[in-house]
């Protein structure tokens, strides 16, 4: 049983029609990637997934279980954890406490008023564990809001991981980066996909980036499905290319 | 019994009319530059007394004319020199700012204009009634009446048909947008709030005929005018419309059956939308929310 | 809010210095008070104000929710207070906390109806339904007095068991009693606000998406963060009523929400204790101001402006700055 099914999803508004009929299954420890030319519906379709707004046709099973109209924060509780375009943080809050925020909603504590001393190590060890692997462990300190854009990314991916998230969720998590950070990200999502047990789907412009992660790539175009694949069969593929290239004004 | 009813919807409509003049005004500020103008109330009793004062000199025809424009060009100002700094903040302070602004148009008023209550003087035909079985619809009430129509046509009129009202309708919907083809945002805001300001001007003189003027006069409206936004639906001006009417026929209604309630069934009916339509009547999911 | 024009807003540390030094101010006041030109009841309507302003901060400071309809609860606390002194007990502690269970109980069955709206929309909402209240209060005047208020009722002595507190007579000892109160709510609140769900709050004000997105409803939360500081509110007026013995209409009316709202912004909203600088420098400077001028409305608009225009981060959020540099 896939990890995740989309199944015949569509949304639309108004009669703008944003994604038509996507279907795709992404298997648990896969890395799946997800393309397209603009206006393809990529961050749509995230946003169904996630639960931003229902879709307007089909359904969507996590783990076996249909949560087509779960809220999102029951999404996020079962296991799905996701990044934004435009990173969405707690800006006046440092980088420790908003992974602090992250983790002990993760362990449960949202409602709690207190906690106990072994709780609390508990969760400052998981803090430090994140804090580790997203290599912002020096900048623990620091404010969110005032970090580079690149450690705010990885900040907010941080945020994500500190959730246990069986799937993971990155739209375009090097969006707006140069070089040298797109590739610390870059590396830090393989190694999160190596070690962690995790399935990561990702909106990604930068083909760099995608070939050198993906194990499987989904290409959408104009809110459908346009073909679906492993790097090589994608990069090859004539429709594909068609679609980017009849892109280029 | 039907005939008491009838007198009583009548009656309501037309106090729905006035909240409707009011309304309209603080809903287009709202709906444009998300600002709750606190000082709706102040405007309008401003509006009053410059008709006040003007009416010697140029006549109740003249006042009516030229206060609610003296009342927007003091609109303008404001709009230009303070509340103009705060669109980008955090509503919270725009709110504030109004509210403060509330507080000094109230003592100020009183300062000019004396803290007494002062008559109006009306035509002499306006002030009799048009028949003895609806004594209550004086002339003065139907030219009241007939005023907000005009006005509330020509501000639909305005907003349809004119480049300006257009821009500030799509200004309304996405403010962005409309900056990023070019649109003078800045001037359309201040254009914007001084139309929502001549209209309250304009409630005011209409007020001061029927009630006399004193500066406490537009507190009783804000409540009221709230109340037909919200049960009307944020966002929309029709919505503004038909809720300002409903909660006046509404109250005009109670005051048969429960008269002591009549204020309190806008409450009711406030608490009774939230309820079942959080929206509002005509409101769109996602204005304001 | 850009974060670009932000400084860097470093909480306020829980500096065990400055602390003892509030709680030093406060307990002696009844006696330094008077070389001010003060006097032990003024101390007593900042706490309660500054208790006030505390409360409706744990919403808009620290949650990020508008509530400009505080007042209400504010007033419900007294005239519940009131009354049941009147009609129904003896005790005052009893009284308290009856004033305290209506506003309560009434700020969580409001708060449901309109949890589900943001920003101005919410806040006029707020508006309207505390305005609900002012016009009970007003009209219902069989029971609440109408415009005259509420009279005939008076805080009684304390007893306990081998001491009697004269809180009716004697100012210096209802003080006391109000900052065992304020203590109480206070460290409450404190307490919340540094627990797991209080940090869920902040999470709500600094982005509410994020929040959601991280699994909190966002919705409970907030009507939860509104009971508590309803809760907390009526508390502060129904220590208003025993204050006066006396509880008034006008105290409803949302002019009062928007004084409440001025003192937590003046302040400063995101500091704990700014709220109660804030209520101290607006009763000080509405005291002195209106016995100059009988045009003190117009300087506490100005007020209003000149903070907005001039002070948005408050006095404390002002010093916090320069030391920052």
């Amino acid at each position: 049983m896939s990890l995740l099914e989309v199944r015949q999803v569509s949304k639309s508004f108004g009669s703008l029609a944003a994604v038509r009929d996507v279907s795709i299954a992404v298997e648990k420890g896969e890395l799946r990637a997800v393309i397209g030319p603009n206006g393809a519906g990529k961050t749509t379709f995230f946003n169904l997934i996630s639960g931003f707004f229902p879709p307007t046709a089909g359904s969507i099973v996590f783990d076996g279980v249909d949560i087509t109209s779960t809220p999102v924060h029951r999404r996020v509780l079962l296991g799905m954890a996701r990044t934004f375009q435009i990173t969405e943080i707690f800006p006046e809050l440092s980088v420790a406490e908003n992974v602090r925020i992250s983790a002990e909603v993760a362990a449960g504590y949202r409602l709690r008023p207190w906690l106990g001393r072994a709780e609390a190590a508990a969760l400052r060890a998981r803090v430090d564990e994140v804090l580790g692997l997203t290599g912002l462990a020096a900048k623990a300190d620091r404010l969110v809001g005032e970090l580079a854009h690149g450690d705010q990314r990885a900040a907010e991916i941080a945020m994500a991981l500190a959730l246990k998230p069986r799937l993971l969720l990155l739209d375009e998590p090097t969006a707006g980066m140069g070089d040298q950070e797109t590739y610390e990200i870059t590396q830090l999502v393989r190694r999160l996909h190596r070690n962690g047990n995790l399935t990561i789907v990702l909106i990604e412009h930068d083909m760099r980036v995608v070939f050198h992660l993906a194990d499987r790539i989904t290409v959408l175009d104009q809110g459908r499905l346009l073909a679906e694949g492993n790097p090589r069969e994608i990069a090859a593929n004539k429709a594909v290319q068609a679609a980017y290239l009849g892109k280029v004004a | 019994m039907t005939q008491l009813l009838l007198f009583n919807i009548t009656n309501g409509l037309i106090i729905g009319a006035f909240y409707v003049l009011m309304a309209l005004g603080l809903s287009l500020i709202l709906n444009l530059s998300g600002i709750i103008n606190f000082a709706h109330g102040g405007f309008l009793a401003i509006g009053g007394y410059f008709a006040f004062t003007l009416t010697p000199y140029i006549g109740f025809w003249g006042a009516l004319l030229v206060a609610p424009l003296l009342t927007a060009v003091l609109g303008l100002a404001i709009e230009r020199v303070l509340i103009r700094r705060l669109y980008g903040r955090d509503p919270l302070y725009s709110l504030l700012l109004t509210f403060g602004l509330a507080f000094i148009f109230q003592d100020v008023t009183r300062f000019i204009w004396g803290a007494q209550g002062l008559p109006v003087s009306v035509p002499a035909f306006m002030g009799q009634p048009l028949s003895l079985d609806f004594f209550f619809i004086t002339g003065y009430r139907l030219f009241m009446v007939s005023v907000v129509a005009v006005a509330v046509t020509l501000l639909f009129v305005l907003l349809r048909y004119t480049r300006v009202g257009i821009r500030i309708r799509a200004g309304t919907l996405d403010l962005d947008t409309v900056a990023a083809l070019g649109i003078n945002v800045r001037a359309l805001r201040t254009l914007n709030f001084a139309v929502g300001i001549f209209l309250a001007g304009l409630s005011g003189v209409l007020a001061g005929g029927q009630l006399g003027l004193e500066p406490t006069m537009g507190d009783g409206l804000l409540m009221p005018s709230f109340i037909a936004i919200i049960v009307g639906g944020v966002g929309s001006l029709t919505g503004t419309l038909l809720g300002g009417l409903l909660i006046g026929v509404a109250s005009g209604v109670t005051s048969v059956f429960f008269p002591s309630a009549s204020e309190a069934v806008m409450y009711v009916m406030m608490a009774a939308v939230l309820l079942v339509r959080p929206r509002g009547l005509f409101g769109e999911e996602g204005m304001m929310t | 809010m850009s974060v670009a024009s932000l400084p860097a807003a470093r909480r306020v540390a829980r500096r065990p210095l400055a602390l003892a030094l509030v709680w030093l101010v406060l307990l002696a006041a009844p006696y330094w008070m008077p070389f001010l030109g003060g006097y032990t009841a003024l101390g007593t309507r900042v706490l309660v104000l500054g208790l006030a302003a505390m409360s409706l901060n744990f919403l808009l400071g620290f949650t990020g929710v508008l509530s400009f309809g505080h007042a209400a609860y504010f007033g419900l606390g007294a005239y519940g207070a009131g009354l049941a002194l009147k009609f129904l007990t003896a005790s005052t502690p009893l009284a308290l906390i009856l004033g305290t269970l209506v506003g309560g109980i009434a700020g969580a069955l409001l708060g449901a109806l309109i949890v589900r709206r943001r920003g101005v929309y919410f806040a006029m909402v707020t508006i309207a339904f505390g305005q609900v209240f002012y016009y009970i209060a007003f009209r219902w005047s069989s029971v609440t007095g109408g415009d005259d208020g509420l009279r005939g009722f008076s805080r009684q002595p304390l007893h306990l068991g081998a001491v009697t507190v004269d809180i009716l007579g004697n100012a210096e000892a209802f003080y006391y009693f109000v900052l065992v109160c304020f203590a109480i709510a206070v460290a409450l609140m404190a307490f919340l606000l540094r627990s797991p769900f209080g940090r869920t709050l902040l999470a709500i004000r600094e982005n509410e998406r994020r929040a959601r997105f991280l699994g909190i409803p966002v919705e409970l939360h907030i009507w939860l963060a509104f009971v508590i500081s309803c809760v907390f509110i009526s508390l502060a007026g129904g220590l208003d009523a025993l204050l006066n013995n006396f509880a008034n209409p006008h105290e409803l009316h949302y002019s009062q929400s928007g004084d409440l709202v001025i003192m937590a912004v003046m302040g400063g909203m995101r500091s704990f204790w700014g709220p109660l600088l804030g209520a101290a420098l607006f009763v000080v400077l509405q005291d002195y101001v209106s016995s100059l001028t009988t045009n003190w409305m117009s300087f506490i608009g100005l007020l209003f402006v000149v903070v907005v225009l001039l002070f948005p981060r408050g006095l404390l959020g002002f010093l916090q700055r320069g030391s920052d540099k």
